[in-house]
Formats: structure tokens, sequence, C-alpha cells
């Protein structure tokens, strides 16, 4: 019974030892916040667990609409993402921007393949429609303190599938097949836009 | 709250939320939009490219509504020649009488 007490003691002393420690370290200011300094790992991992399994469990409900191949989605979608998007995650024949270099987390490069980008997720049907289903919710409700904005105000659902359609591409397009896709041109009132 | 107070109150958050609906119309973006470079998909490698494949569906239905387009102007362009000239030859008929 001592033993028990013993170990209970030692667990309540750790436990205010740790918040004691952790408040006085948060209220120090000696955490480098600047975007030009990394996270140290664990931080690092910690935060990006803490996002992934976020993201995974609220999307998992997400329908993926069947005509996600559909060319008027690719040009709705295409024109869009140029506008809002290629700043940060690029275009092809395009490697670096200086939201590239200076955000932290730095943006995927979207003209690779998921797995050249961190996601594991090409050549599996089923890890595909998780990617798809991740790139949607994440587009929608946006990715708190990583410069991702939630782009569900002023764009409806219909407006973000377009744009996932054209991401599923977007690793596969030359430059010249990027700008004609993404051109809204004269016609873009007759694609949906 | 009276009825004039709850009218002001209902009309302006109508309003703001038809003015948020409104927000990034792809409409702001057509005075900077820019064309299709269609001329390049004539320089693509055609025995590569696969009609079922919706990149190529979707590039040839972009170059398509430009060419469709275009044409339009060019018909536009040439009805206004053939009025022009129509017209320069009624007035040149008229001089004549």
């Amino acid at each position: 019974m001592s033993a028990l007490t013993t170990f209970i003691k030692s667990l309540v002393i750790t436990a205010v030892i740790a918040l004691v420690g952790g408040g006085l370290f948060l209220y120090s200011g000696l955490y480098p916040m600047g975007a030009d300094v990394p996270h140290n790992r664990l931080t690092y991992w910690l935060l990006e667990t803490l996002r992934e399994r976020s993201v995974a469990r609220a999307a998992s409900d997400i329908k993926v609409p069947s005509d996600l191949n559909a060319p008027l989605r690719l040009l709705a979608g295409g024109a869009d993402y140029n506008d809002m998007c290629a700043g940060c995650h690029l275009k092809p024949g395009k490697t670096e921007s200086d939201f590239t270099l200076g955000l932290y987390p730095a943006p995927p490069n979207l003209t690779l393949a998921g797995d050249e980008h961190g996601h594991e997720h090409t050549g599996d049907t089923e890890n595909d429609d998780e990617a798809i289903k991740r790139q949607f919710w994440i587009i929608k409700h946006g990715i708190k303190a990583s410069g991702m904005p939630t782009w569900a105000p002023g764009h409806d659902d219909e407006r973000i599938w377009n744009m996932v359609a054209f991401l599923k591409q977007l690793p596969e397009l030359s430059p010249d097949q990027y700008q004609i896709l993404t051109a809204r041109g004269q016609d873009s009132e007759g694609h949906g836009h | 709250m009276n009825m004039k107070t709850l009218a002001t109150v209902i009309v302006f958050s109508t309003l703001g939320i038809a003015l948020s609906a409104q927000a990034h119309d792809p409409k702001e973006h057509m005075k900077d939009a820019e064309k299709p470079d269609c001329a390049a998909m004539k320089n693509m490698d055609h025995s590569k490219m696969d009609m079922n494949d919706p990149v190529m569906q979707a590039m040839m239905k972009q170059c398509m509504n430009d060419t469709h387009h275009n044409d339009s102007e060019k018909d536009q362009a040439q009805a206004d020649h053939q009025d022009n000239e129509k017209s320069s030859g009624e007035q040149h008929s008229e001089h004549q009488h």
C-alpha cells in the first residue's frame, strides 16, 4: 500500500514540476517564433501528427463526386488554382516563389506527385481517395497557423471540387498544358466559373 | 425593438450575406484574364495524345471555345467590312446620281 502511495506521490510531483516548468518556459519567451528558425524535431513531429490525424478524421466522411475527371471541372478548377494557389503551391516549370522560400512550414509543391511532396498516395486507389478527400477538406477549411486559408467563405463545395479535380491532374501537366487549362480567356463564362 | 430597427437589421444582415457570397467572383479576374495559348497545341506530340484523357478533352474544349470566339470575331469583322463596303458603294452610287 505504501509503495502505491509513494508511486502516486511521485506521479503528482512529476506532473506539478512539468506543469510549472512548462508554464515558466511558455512565459519566458525563449521559444523562437520566427518563421526563419525551424521547429525542433519533437515540436515538428507533434504538430505534424496533430494536423494529419485531425485532417484524416475530419475528412473521412466526405463523399467524392464521381465526375472528377470531367473536362469542365478541370477548366474551372484550373483557372481558380492559377489565381488563388499557384503563388504558394507553384505551377509547372516553377520550382520556387517568395512564398515557398519564406513560409514555414513551406507549402507543398503540388506540381509534384503526392509521394514527392510528402504524401504517399499514388498508385493506390484507396489512398488516392483519401488524398482527394484530404485536399478537399484542406482547401475548404484551411490549416491553422500554416498560411493556408479557408476558402469556404465565398467558394461553394462545387467550386472547391473543381480545384481538387485540377490538382489530380496537375503533376502530369506540362507548362503549355497548364497555360491552356488555367487561362480564363474570353469564354470562361461558358465554363461555369 | 420596433419594426423600423428590426427591418434595418434584417436589410443590413441580408446585404452582408449577399456581399460575402459574391466574394472572389471569377469576374474579378477577367480584367487581367490571360487567353489560352492554343497555338502551343500544334507543337505538341500528337501521337502521344489520348483523346480519352480528361486533360486532352479539357484542352480541346478550351481551344474550341477560343477558336469559335476568334471565328465569331472574324465573322463580325468581315460583316463590318462588308457593311462598310456596301454603305460606301451606296454613297458612291448616290454620288453618281
